[in-house]
């Protein structure tokens, strides 16, 4: 016994900062959601204190669930972060497996590949809002302005410019609007966060063994089927971790969505606990539960995903 | 069928001509063996074979077809891997299956085969697991099923058995042997043990820096090595090689003698020496001779058992028959 007992001792240090670490946030935000708790009430001056005596039950749940912005937030978040997995996986496993294959400059051409991973979240999503995205300054606008000059262009030539008349004029989208801010911001995101799969599924592709490529190509594999039956599953792991950790990352996307909308038609869970914790802590708190929820409902199903198509 | 004919073939890497122009002719049904030093260039010459390498310049036939260009899969060949090259994700029915998947035969054909090669390997109860969860004799039985499905008209062997313990490969090498008789197929094996090339082969393939030493039986290459390298590398334990006063009485500059054909006796002989480490395996005794003053240690093999003492004094007599005689460059005299 006394050969187990030293070891657990000299871990329990350890073991409980971790638990206190997380029990203590866990447990007043439990707390907080079942009683009235606000920041500012000239009413009800008795409701600024967190007490037991102000015990509302599910009612701060019941009042989050019956918001108007609260189905719009759930559908937001599961839109956006699985939009952007969708994407960063795939755009990942193909530039991985482009740029794995030797050529001149190659070191190079990675570590541009990786540099937009360490863009902060917050500038990233200005310089896409403001200087790509953006109706008229942007790069969006100047090719649309330039596309449509193009065509006027060819409008005017004698014959053929009667077909080009039938044309429309292309209009610029504006990504701030209610329908399109969301994806404004899966944009922006996969563009920040496929450095990080490339890199996970690339040290990945490197300790995939080349006897069995070679296997196959005696077998009559195809390069396809190279791709599909060895280097896909080779894959399968990577590809779920990328998964895990981005959608952890993600079901909190705060910056982009304050910077593109200002939360306009377009608000995610943590953006409503924003909201919401501007005065009243017990119905950020009964989100927060429920974004807790939505997160270990997302990773086991995600998970169990990827594990059954991938592994076979 | 399966004669493959090497045509002046050769093989640089860079400026480095790691095989230079060779002819080669394998006979169809014949175990041919590459045997030689580790890189001696017998694994790229099969892999050129097999098409996995592109030949610097020459050509490759099969059955009298040019291969040169055809891709690997188009060969018609089947490769066994030293590391078994097993696909981690499939069942072993998978694996042994995948060939015929490639080349879109019916499901229930597939399965045919597959247990088919299943049965004929030992390895029907395991075909729902994963590699990874076979023995290291179970994987090599995989990947020559893999082989065996594709009914190749040649089979090439990469070292397929130096992943074994000792026991295994005995075995294995056994099973092989037992298959080239069955099937008759062509095959070709590198290994870089003697052993093995000289229990399996039909014709042995000595390789040293790209170049064939010599190519023939194996007892052709045991009793008439043509150099002095294919003396020393055939034959367990090694021949003693020496050159000096000794070798010109018998009219040459080096001469060879096995272990094996050296009398010993402890009272008179031809060379005297001092008994070092004697190497007692029951059913013979390796001693090694020091200040002989031919050259720094002369191994014997001597057939049952023999109570010698280390620096004890012991004569040696070459059988006059047996001696190998090699001239200045290292050529067999006659």
């Amino acid at each position: 016994m006394s050969d187990r007992k030293l070891p657990r001792l000299l871990q329990a240090p350890a073991v409980l900062l971790l638990l206190v670490w997380m029990l203590i946030p866990l447990g007043m935000t439990l707390y907080f959601s079942f009683i009235r708790y606000v920041l500012n009430s000239l009413r009800r001056p008795e409701w600024t204190s967190p007490s037991l005596s102000n015990w509302r039950g599910f009612g701060n749940y019941e009042f989050v669930l019956k918001s108007k912005d609260f189905l719009l937030a759930i559908q937001n978040s599961l839109f956006i972060v699985c939009s952007i997995l969708f994407l960063t996986v795939i755009l990942g496993v193909l530039i991985a497996v482009l740029i794995n294959k030797a050529f001149p400059g190659q070191g190079v051409v990675r570590v541009l590949l990786i540099s937009p991973f360490f863009v902060m979240p917050a500038v990233n999503a200005v310089l896409w809002i403001n200087m790509i995205l953006d109706p008229v300054l942007g790069l969006q606008g100047i090719a649309v302005a330039g596309i449509n000059e193009f065509l006027d262009g060819l409008r005017q030539i004698p014959v053929l410019g009667g077909f080009f008349s039938l044309w429309p004029e292309f209009e610029p989208v504006s990504f701030r609007a209610t329908q399109t801010s969301a994806i404004a911001v899966i944009m922006m995101v996969t563009w920040q966060w496929t450095p990080f799969a490339v890199l996970i599924f690339m040290t990945s592709l490197q300790s995939e063994d080349q006897q069995q490529k070679e296997a196959a190509v005696l077998d009559g594999a195809s390069t396809w089927s190279q791709f599909r039956f060895l280097t896909l599953p080779h894959l399968g792991r990577p590809i779920a971790i990328v998964v895990m950790i981005q959608a952890i990352f993600h079901l909190s996307l705060y910056a982009e969505i304050e910077i593109v909308s200002r939360g306009n038609g377009n608000k995610n869970l943590p953006y409503l606990i924003g909201e919401f914790a501007n005065n009243n802590i017990g119905a950020a708190s009964a989100t927060g539960i429920f974004a807790v929820i939505l997160a270990n409902f997302v990773a086991i199903f995600l998970l169990r995903m990827v594990g059954k198509t991938l592994m076979e | 069928m399966g004669r493959i004919v090497l045509d002046q073939v050769s093989k640089k890497f860079g400026d480095v001509e790691v095989i230079p122009p060779l002819d080669l002719t394998i006979e169809d049904g014949e175990f041919a063996v590459f045997v030689g030093p580790s890189g001696c260039g017998k694994s790229t010459l099969l892999r050129m074979i097999a098409g996995l390498e592109d030949l610097t310049s020459g050509n490759i036939e099969i059955d009298s077809e040019v291969v040169t260009e055809v891709p690997p899969s188009k060969r018609g060949l089947a490769m066994v891997f030293q590391s078994y090259a097993l696909y981690p994700h499939m069942t072993v029915r998978k694996n042994i299956g995948f060939p015929l998947r490639m080349e879109k035969m019916a499901p229930d054909e597939i399965d045919k085969r597959v247990e088919a090669a299943a049965q004929s390997l030992n390895l029907i109860d395991y075909l729902d697991r994963k590699p990874g969860q076979l023995s290291g004799g179970q994987r090599q039985r995989v990947a020559i099923g893999r082989a065996i499905v594709r009914d190749p008209s040649a089979f090439l062997f990469d070292e397929p058995l130096s992943n074994l313990d000792a026991a295994l490969r005995v075995g294995m090498r056994l099973e092989i042997s037992e298959m080239h008789e069955r099937m008759q197929t062509t095959m070709i094996y590198v290994t870089h043990d003697q052993v093995e090339a000289m229990t399996m082969a039909n014709k042995i393939v000595v390789l040293q820096a790209g170049v064939i030493e010599q190519v023939g039986s194996p007892l052709d290459l045991y009793h008439k090595p043509q150099n002095v390298f294919v003396a020393g590398f055939i034959g367990s334990p090694k021949m003693n090689i020496f050159s000096g006063s000794e070798a010109e009485k018998h009219g040459a500059h080096t001469i060879g003698i096995r272990p094996e054909h050296t009398d010993v006796s402890m009272t008179d002989g031809t060379w005297e020496g001092r008994v070092g480490v004697a190497e007692h395996l029951g059913s013979d005794t390796f001693i090694h001779v020091h200040d002989t003053g031919l050259t720094d240690m002369i191994t014997v093999r001597i057939t049952g058992d023999i109570s010698v003492k280390h620096g004890d004094k012991i004569y040696l007599t070459p059988q006059a028959d047996q001696i190998h005689k090699f001239d200045a460059k290292g050529q067999r005299i006659a």
